[in-house]
């Protein structure tokens, strides 16, 4: 049965004979995916697959990794981070290259990692960089609120949380039709999904195994050439209309919406997170004075470009060159999750 | 380009092998200067394997065995893959001031034990001890040397178009058994290192057949890596059906969670086989008869088109180029 159900869903994606589509995946985990299986390769020619501003370390600009340069060499904060923020190039350097000048950078695997670190080295002022989107920014609120009951006073966190409801409209133009994230929407719920077909924005919610990226992909390809826009959860074992009340809670609790600058595109309004006033003492932003940064990329690199789809890594000058999972000149080579990193190490290669 | 040595260099990659090739094969090069597992050395009329390894993994215990076993197991693992009989082990220590002694007695027993499984005896040794701080806990480096079965020609530059790849068991264990043990993670799966002595294990096999073209010891890099180095030193491709390889469902669980490719966790009790497709068969039903590679499986076959490149027919029927191996995934596994 089951089977038969994967095969069908195969089918109608191998036999799809409607006009061209752009479909985007918002997701790290999906990109890195839809190369390990071998999905691009199955795919008739008029359908294309984009993947987009999914990886949080990805759409991270510039200008946080400057201000964390700036904490770490300027005001000798210890840096404690996710590893593979560490590598990601900013205006001068990396965090890794900071490393070597002397600066203090942990990795840890999880912000409360963060806080325990800096209740064992009560010497130091340390300052979590936090990333990612609505998945991991409730384990920061829990880190702050943790700090704040344990009156951890040399704990602050930098704030680049993001939200995607908001980058699904800027990037509308981008893409006929989304994937959107599983695990995002188990977080968030499907109804702001609901909300954007009202926008003209149509997607499905995605699973991660290979029968549930197909059976997003057959549902989009049944529904695109119906001419409305539409919406409809694929991952329904996981993800629910309402999604996870307490994560929601949290969020809104410790946090709430600003404008918020995404690596290649641009300014999106509402579309970060930043701490309330209530918890403006744990926020590094303010408990420093950092200065706002206005920095630059290197100008050969195109991930801006590749993450708004306009624009292949292969087609980046530095792609592969200057470029690589070893020495990455942009963001989306250095996360396995990137666009730019998948595209190297799978299938990008093979037929060359 | 780097000056210094990083964690890469000690991964068992790419950047590993360009250590060894920049410097150490540059100063040492001689006719017996191996890219193999082991030495082979001729010596009057017998061939003789050699080779040595250190061992410094972190913790030096873990569940399924503990750094002292893991010495024994490694290097009677690497002669077995030239096919020799293990004999005679050398074993050194650096132990750091303060390590309790009670610990070092324990891991004695498990080397006294894993040795006596293994048929070698421990004929020499050396002990040093550093300050404290100026190691971690204990490192040991065994040295080995085995006597090759007449016959018996495995090299990794013998893999031919044609030949099966087989895996004598499940893969990713000892890197996933690691990873856990530190408990950077939170995670709990139930998950055992495979680390095994397995001289039994190729024995078997080469009273199956003598033809066994690669016997490699999955270690560091995985099999992954190995196959990579198999493809390169060969001149082969390789393809793989990804269907075919034998992951424990834990460890598979525990690698998408982190996001990990199983074939590039460590073993240290899994060989990667390749011999003519009309043994593997008989080959695989002789290993799934032993006690440590029940879970034998023939994963994917050698090719002569795309040489050097490792491919997956993946799931839904598409072909991928497995991401070469590179960078450090987890130093410290052994």
């Amino acid at each position: 049965m089951e089977m038969k159900k994967k095969r069908t869903a195969l089918e109608i994606i191998q036999q799809y004979d409607g006009p061209p589509i752009r479909i985007m995946e918002v997701c790290g985990t999906h990109t890195h995916e839809i190369f390990r299986l071998g999905i691009r390769q199955i795919l008739p020619p008029q359908i294309e697959l984009i993947s987009g501003p999914g990886c949080p370390v990805c759409v991270t600009p510039v200008d946080f990794i400057d201000e964390a340069l700036w904490l770490a060499l300027h005001k000798g904060v210890t840096i404690c981070t996710f590893g593979d923020l560490v590598r990601v190039p900013g205006s001068a350097m990396s965090l890794a290259g900071a490393r070597s000048q002397g600066a203090h950078i942990e990795v840890v695997y999880a912000p409360l990692d963060a806080v325990t670190y800096a209740q064992t080295h009560c010497e130091e002022e340390v300052v979590f960089l936090s990333v990612g989107f609505e998945t991991t920014t409730p384990a920061s609120c829990l880190a702050v609120k943790k700090a704040q009951s344990e009156k951890v006073t040399n704990f602050s966190i930098l704030t680049a949380n993001k939200t995607m409801p908001q980058a699904y409209e800027a990037l509308k133009g981008s893409a006929d039709a989304f994937l959107y994230p599983g695990h995002v929407e188990a977080v968030m719920g499907t109804s702001h999904c609901e909300a954007l077909v009202q926008e003209g924005v149509s997607g499905v919610v995605a699973g991660f195994t290979a029968k549930e990226l197909l059976t997003a992909l057959a549902v989009i390809l049944v529904k695109f050439p119906q001419g409305k826009p539409f919406f409809k959860n694929c991952y329904p074992r996981v993800v629910t209309e309402t999604g996870s009340q307490a994560g929601q809670q949290l969020m809104a609790e410790v946090m709430e919406p600003c404008d918020s600058q995404w690596r290649g595109l641009g300014m999106i309004k509402q579309s970060g997170m930043q701490l309330r006033l209530s918890y403006a003492a744990y926020d590094a932003r303010k408990k420093y004075d950092v200065p706002s940064m206005h920095g630059h990329a290197n100008p050969a690199c195109r991930c801006g470009d590749v993450l708004q789809g306009k624009c292949k890594p292969s087609d980046c000058p530095v792609f592969a060159k200057g470029c690589t999972p070893e020495h990455p000149v942009g963001a989306c080579m250095v996360s396995h999750e990137g666009a730019c990193s998948a595209y190297y190490q799978y299938g990008g290669m093979l037929h060359e | 380009m780097n000056d210094v040595v990083t964690l890469a260099h000690g991964a068992g990659g790419r950047q590993t092998a360009e250590l060894i090739d920049t410097v150490f094969k540059a100063h040492f090069a001689n006719p017996q200067f191996t890219g193999d597992d082991a030495a082979v050395l001729p010596v009057g009329d017998a061939r003789l394997a050699f080779t040595t390894d250190g061992f410094i993994v972190s913790p030096s215990e873990f569940p399924g065995g503990n750094i002292g076993k893991l010495s024994i197991c490694g290097t009677v693992n690497d002669l077995a893959c030239m096919g020799a009989q293990p004999l005679y082990l050398s074993c050194a220590f650096v132990i750091e001031e303060g390590f309790p002694l009670a610990k070092v007695e324990e891991y004695a027993a498990a080397m006294e034990k894993t040795a006596a499984e293994a048929g070698v005896r421990i004929v020499a040794g050396d002990t040093k001890v550093a300050g404290k701080g100026q190691v971690d806990n204990l490192f040991i480096t065994t040295t080995g040397i085995g006597r090759i079965i007449d016959g018996v020609h495995t090299s990794g530059t013998q893999a031919k178009p044609g030949d099966a790849v087989i895996v004598t068991g499940d893969i990713g264990r000892h890197g996933c058994t690691i990873l856990l043990a530190r408990n950077e993670f939170g995670i709990d799966a139930d998950v055992t290192s495979d680390c095994a002595p397995l001289w039994g294990t190729v024995r078997a096999m080469l009273d199956v057949t003598k033809d066994i073209h690669v016997i490699r010891d999955a270690t560091r890099g995985g099999v992954g890596t190995v196959l990579y180095e198999i493809a390169g030193q060969s001149q082969v491709g390789i393809r793989l059906n990804s269907q075919a390889i034998p992951v424990d469902s834990s460890v598979r669980g525990v690698c998408g969670m982190l996001g990990l490719e199983p074939l590039y966790l460590a073993c240290e009790g899994r060989l990667v086989v390749f011999a003519p497709k009309d043994k593997a068969q008989a080959l695989v039903d002789t290993l799934r008869k032993g006690p440590y590679s029940q879970q034998a499986a023939i994963i994917g076959e050698v090719t002569a088109e795309q040489p050097g490149r490792v491919v997956v027919q993946t799931e839904i029927g598409a072909e991928t180029l497995l991401p070469p191996p590179g960078g450090e995934l987890l130093p410290r596994i052994c």
